[in-house]
């Protein structure tokens, strides 16, 4: 029997930054980004990562592309551990994982036209040939919505929408297995976002692409995840079928983003405000991260650490926190 | 479709557009034209001396003729002889030796430009590939390309010049590689300060995510992102070099038996007590004009690039 491996998996990931201070610049302590992430994703999934801003996503995001380097953990794509592997090992797997940037001003380069900029990739990759370019170029501008009058033209002559769409074709033109989307909407007006999520939505059918959408809003996550995770701090608390956890949140965490979505029906439910602050990932409070803001934190909060358990044994849902069965359940008017 | 896709893109690029601000400035429109001028010149006495060469005759404006030393600049010379063809021979009069110095001029202008063009074209490559080197790979790299450049600047730079053109020898080539080699410093300083600038943006980001190479990133999407300083860079380097190698040649070391304009400098000092003013005041009149058109095209060039002074 063939092992089946998860498209993606990641294992304890850790990506600290060093803080150098001093004369020397000797190593003073660490921003711990991402700290401690497992998870996994099948083929043909979307997975949303939520959390605030400062929450380690993106470095998660940039973690798994390669942009940061992990400081410990593993990353299996496709089976493949890709931490350990040299730069030209890596490049074979460069075309089955792509990234969406978050700003999409600055993230084509001004330099170039649409056509170089979304078949560049697909020349390095030696799937075409130099002169198959404008067809191929065509063909994705098309994929994307977007028509064949925009090939010679500059990044600074599109709009928003039209610049992440750009982003997007230059994604897909490696044919990818998993594209990941660092706040691919969150720089859009309302509307375009809405255009692009079900733009990302229809490839997504078309293609059978998998992608890992990153946001810190929950309302636009829900709209396209079939799994959601909530990072805290850089930790998962909790993780679940997207619908599972918009209507039943189990950590507290989760439950204040989830009544900080404003509501059409002007009521308020029994919203959960956070005060402060997120703590400094250089110093992260001791036992659960998010105890100090957390309303139900108890004593054994502050010294133990809780870790992800399955909720009924349901491995699908899981959560950190020692608590959730008994404090009050969450009601929602969704 | 056909006619929508083959549509030109009509800004012109930065580059033309950026000229096309220059050109709309009426004082930078005339430094343009002094320039051109100037360059027109020199390729003008670049064709003289080749001819002279070729056909092996001592240069016009070589020839001794003591008979007609120390003309006064022709118009001079009109207002006591009223004959119009004293305004068209020696315009600019002659030196102590009887050579013309209206020619003479034209050959250091040769020279300037020559000077000027040849120290770029070792400095700015030098200076654009350290600095690109050390700006994008940062660490050791970078560590090694700022203390050759720290070294390099911590020397005097006059002085480093002058003992380069002891070593190689008295002539311009000693002034090509002084200049060349003291003056890349500060083209890899801007540079390195750019690149590093990009390289963390996003669109190199996508690049490298894209699995391309370091040097295909920093050739094909950083170096055409920071093009622009080196324009500005050359432009302001230039007239700094002609002005160098004027100096130089001042001191002796510079250019033999050819009509610099510090050779001529030197010269006409010495003949100014006999109340020979026009041969100085020309050599200088062109050089300022040179150096002056230079620096105001390469400030107003860098006015045109920078985005923060854009509406």
């Amino acid at each position: 029997m063939p092992v089946m491996y998860s498209l993606l998996a990641i294992d304890h990931l850790k990506t600290w930054f060093p803080v150098r201070r001093g004369l020397f610049s000797r190593v003073a302590g660490h921003v711990r980004a991402v700290d401690g992430v497992s998870m996994s994703m099948e083929k043909g999934k979307t997975v949303g990562l939520v959390g605030e801003s400062g929450c380690g996503k993106s470095t998660l995001a940039r973690t798994i592309v390669g942009l940061e380097k992990a400081t410990g953990g593993a990353i299996h794509f496709n089976g493949q551990n890709i931490l350990s592997m040299s730069a030209h090992a890596m490049k074979p797997v460069r075309r089955n994982l792509q990234m969406v940037f978050q700003d999409p001003f600055s993230s084509l380069n001004p330099r170039m036209n649409v056509m170089d900029i979304i078949t560049e990739g697909m020349v390095e990759h030696g799937m075409i040939r130099r002169r198959e370019r404008k067809t191929e170029a065509v063909r994705l501008l098309q994929d994307v919505g977007m028509g064949p009058h925009a090939l010679h033209r500059y990044p600074h002559e599109f709009s928003g929408g039209q610049r992440q769409r750009i982003s997007i074709a230059r994604a897909l033109s490696l044919q990818p297995q998993l594209i990941i989307c660092d706040e691919a909407v969150s720089a859009l007006d309302v509307s375009i976002q809405a255009q692009v999520i079900n733009l990302l939505m229809d490839l997504r059918d078309r293609h059978g692409l998998s992608y890992l959408f990153i946001s810190h809003d929950l309302s636009v996550v829900r709209h396209i995840a079939d799994t959601i995770l909530v990072m805290y701090l850089g930790g998962i608390v909790e993780q679940g079928p997207a619908q599972a956890v918009i209507d039943t949140p189990l950590h507290p965490y989760t439950r204040a983003l989830i009544s900080a979505i404003p509501s059409m029906d002007g009521q308020s439910k029994n919203r959960l405000i956070l005060h402060g602050d997120v703590p400094s990932p250089s110093h992260p409070p001791s036992g659960c991260r998010f105890h100090p803001r957390c309303p139900y934190a108890t004593e054994q909060c502050a010294k133990q650490e809780p870790i992800l358990t399955a909720e009924n044994g349901d491995k699908q849902r899981q959560v950190a926190c020692f608590h959730y069965t008994t404090i009050p359940p969450f009601q929602t008017t969704r | 479709m056909q006619e929508q896709c083959l549509e030109q893109n009509d800004e012109g690029g930065v580059c033309g557009q950026a000229l096309r601000v220059l050109w709309a400035r009426p004082l930078i429109r005339a430094c343009l034209v002094v320039m051109l001028l100037f360059a027109l010149l020199a390729g003008y006495g670049e064709a003289m001396f080749q001819y002279y060469r070729q056909t092996d005759q001592t240069p016009a404006y070589q020839r001794v003729d003591l008979q007609k030393r120390y003309q006064p600049p022709g118009f001079v010379r009109f207002f006591t002889t009223w004959s119009a063809g004293d305004l068209f021979r020696h315009p600019l009069g002659t030196d102590n030796l009887g050579r013309d110095v209206a020619l003479r001029i034209v050959q250091g202008a040769r020279i300037a430009f020559q000077v000027g063009v040849v120290t770029s074209l070792i400095a700015i490559p030098l200076g654009v590939l350290l600095g690109c080197l050390g700006g994008y790979f940062g660490g050791r790299t970078d560590s090694v390309v700022v203390w050759i450049y720290s070294t390099v600047a911590s020397m005097p730079g006059l002085l480093f010049i002058l003992a380069i053109a002891v070593v190689v020898g008295k002539g311009l080539m000693g002034v090509y590689l002084g200049i060349g080699l003291t003056t890349w410093v500060g083209v890899c300083r801007l540079i390195r300060g750019e690149v590093i600038k990009h390289r963390d943006l996003p669109y190199v980001q996508a690049a490298r995510v894209m699995g391309h190479g370091p040097f295909y990133i920093l050739f094909r999407h950083i170096l055409p992102n920071i093009a622009h300083v080196i324009i500005i860079v050359f432009s302001l380097r230039f007239p700094a070099a002609v002005s160098t190698e004027v100096f130089i040649s001042f001191l002796g070391l510079g250019a033999q038996n050819e009509p610099s304009w510090g050779i001529m400098i030197n010269n006409a000092r010495l003949r100014l007590w006999q109340g020979m003013w026009w041969e100085l005041t020309f050599v200088t009149l062109a050089l300022f004009l040179l150096v002056l058109s230079f620096n105001l095209t390469g400030d107003a060039l860098r006015d045109a690039f920078d985005p923060r002074l854009k509406k």
